[in-house]
């Protein structure tokens, strides 16, 4: 597989003319936003006054009228960068995908089904409403493997009966088969309890969570301290979670910046890591070729897709075979 | 006098809690040791098999072999108590690490299907005694810290309950095998 280094190369080097070409577009659109940026506020001003010289200013009119035009603003602005952000993954996307890996194929309106999400038991929280995008499926060093931008949602009412949506997981979301088969659940989470309580009562209150299996205390003291095990089986989760397993999960905790999920079910690997934005998309208002621009895309694929080296997926055992 | 009630019925409830917390730890115990039970045995019906197949290449090793069928048979005793089943498992880690090594001097024997699809299942099933092992230890820790700390120390007196032996990693497993001293000792 090729190094961040290698891709960053070919970002710049071989996709600089497509890059060029959008990022023409980029400045277009971005001043195409700035002038309807300003009629909006002309406009807003303008009814505004006429509002609040009939009804006052503090009339809930003026409201209604801001969150109207940050609506329209919203809808135009979706329509502006629909055909920036289709060019931006058929030209760059695809291709740098293509480069870590031939056989991987590229989908950008696709999703991983909401079944694989719940199967993955990751979050227990009842599901309202499941989105995605970016889709990537294929195997590398022949271990199958597919991952996308996925946001999950909640519902809750408040006692005057109005709907609130709460994200319960936005980010990268992945399943891989494992290289051992298992018939138990095991389900690897970040520690927050300990970090917040200590490990007395954290560890007390992990012990209670009723929505769980039982927790796992696993012999590996750095990885004890990130995250907590939760599984049906203790002699299967220590099977899958050996101790060369769980070194590699702490390391590969360490190259990402955002809380990882990991879940074993089903001779399946399941890895959510809540970035909390949508992955793959066009910059808009900063520059496509600026460096940290390019590193985030760069970055982002290659530890995905190198999650399958970095957690040695590919040895599988012999019965596997 | 109430209060004198609530703080019994209050002690009560914490030595019911207490009582069944050892129960469920010392349950916990047996039941894993049950699981090590079944690879453990897992990997004793391999060992005929593995020791026919070598025993024709491996002429200077017949006594280690034998040694190792000898064990087996001792190890599959019923009425062993977990202790003397513990240490089987070690002597026969040990045995079964030196045979792997002897075989890395015959080359047919490397070559041989029958021998390399024995070792990869023993290998499988050592990853497997090896998870058995740890997810024991943690029970028997879990169990022997309830016997030993301050207050459940006081019941687990009174219920007879002892410390149980974990699964240690023998001096002959943390050492590289000496082969050579291994044959000539027998």
């Amino acid at each position: 597989m090729k190094s961040v280094s290698e891709l960053t190369d070919f970002y710049y080097k071989e996709l600089y003319p497509q890059l060029s070409e959008l990022e023409k577009t980029r400045i277009a659109i971005l001043s195409q936003m700035k002038f309807y940026g300003v009629i909006g506020i002309v406009i807003f001003l303008v009814i505004a006054l006429w509002i609040g010289k009939h009804f006052g200013l503090l009339s809930p009119f003026i409201i209604f009228l801001f969150i109207g035009i940050v609506a329209l603003g919203g809808v135009i602005y979706n329509m502006l960068i629909r055909d920036y952000t289709k060019d931006f993954k058929e030209r760059i996307i695809t291709p740098l995908i293509q480069a870590i890996d031939p056989q991987l194929s590229y989908t950008p309106y696709l999703f991983l089904p909401r079944h694989l999400f719940e199967r993955s038991a990751l979050f227990n929280h009842s599901i309202d409403r499941y989105g995605g995008n970016d889709c990537v499926r294929g195997s590398v060093h022949n271990i199958p493997i597919e991952f996308s931008d996925i946001h999950a949602e909640y519902r809750t009412r408040d006692s005057k009966g109005k709907s609130q949506w709460h994200t319960l997981f936005r980010g990268l979301f992945l399943v891989a088969e494992f290289n051992k088969n298992f018939k138990s659940k095991t389900v690897v989470l970040p520690d927050l309890a300990e970090k917040t309580f200590g490990d007395l009562i954290g560890g007390w209150l992990q012990s209670i969570n009723l929505s769980r299996d039982k927790v796992i205390q696993l012999d590996d003291p750095e990885f004890e301290k990130q995250f907590v095990v939760y599984g049906n089986d203790p002699i299967e989760a220590r099977y899958i979670l050996t101790h060369s397993m769980m070194q590699r999960i702490v390391d590969f905790q360490k190259k990402i910046p955002h809380p990882l999920f990991i879940s074993f079910v089903q001779n399946h690997i399941h890895v959510a890591i809540n970035t909390g934005k949508d992955l793959f998309e066009p910059s808009v208002f900063t520059s496509l070729l600026e460096y940290k621009q390019a590193m985030e895309y760069v970055n982002t694929l290659q530890y995905t897709i190198g999650l399958i080296e970095e957690l040695k997926l590919s040895e599988k055992l012999w019965s596997k075979i | 006098m109430n209060i004198l009630i609530v703080i019994l019925i209050l002690l009560v409830l914490i030595t019911v809690l207490m009582y069944n917390s050892l129960i469920g730890k010392k349950n916990q115990v047996d039941n894993i040791f049950a699981g090590v039970d079944a690879v453990l045995k897992k990997r004793y019906d391999l060992i005929p098999n593995l020791v026919s197949s070598v025993e024709r290449y491996m002429e200077h090793e017949k006594s280690v072999l034998e040694k190792v069928t000898e064990l087996r048979a001792e190890a599959l005793k019923p009425d062993l108590t977990n202790e003397q089943k513990i240490a089987y498992d070690q002597k026969f880690s040990a045995l079964l690490g030196s045979i792997t090594v002897a075989m890395e001097a015959y080359p047919d024997l490397k070559a041989n299907e029958n021998v390399i699809h024995l070792q990869r299942s023993l290998s499988e099933i050592e990853e497997q005694i090896s998870a058995a092992r740890r997810a024991y230890n943690q029970s028997v820790t879990n169990l022997n810290n309830a016997i030993e700390m301050f207050p459940t120390n006081l019941l687990a007196g009174w219920m007879n309950l002892s410390r149980r032996a974990v699964f240690e990693i023998t001096h002959n497993e943390r050492q590289n095998v000496n082969v050579k001293e291994l044959f000539n000792r027998s």
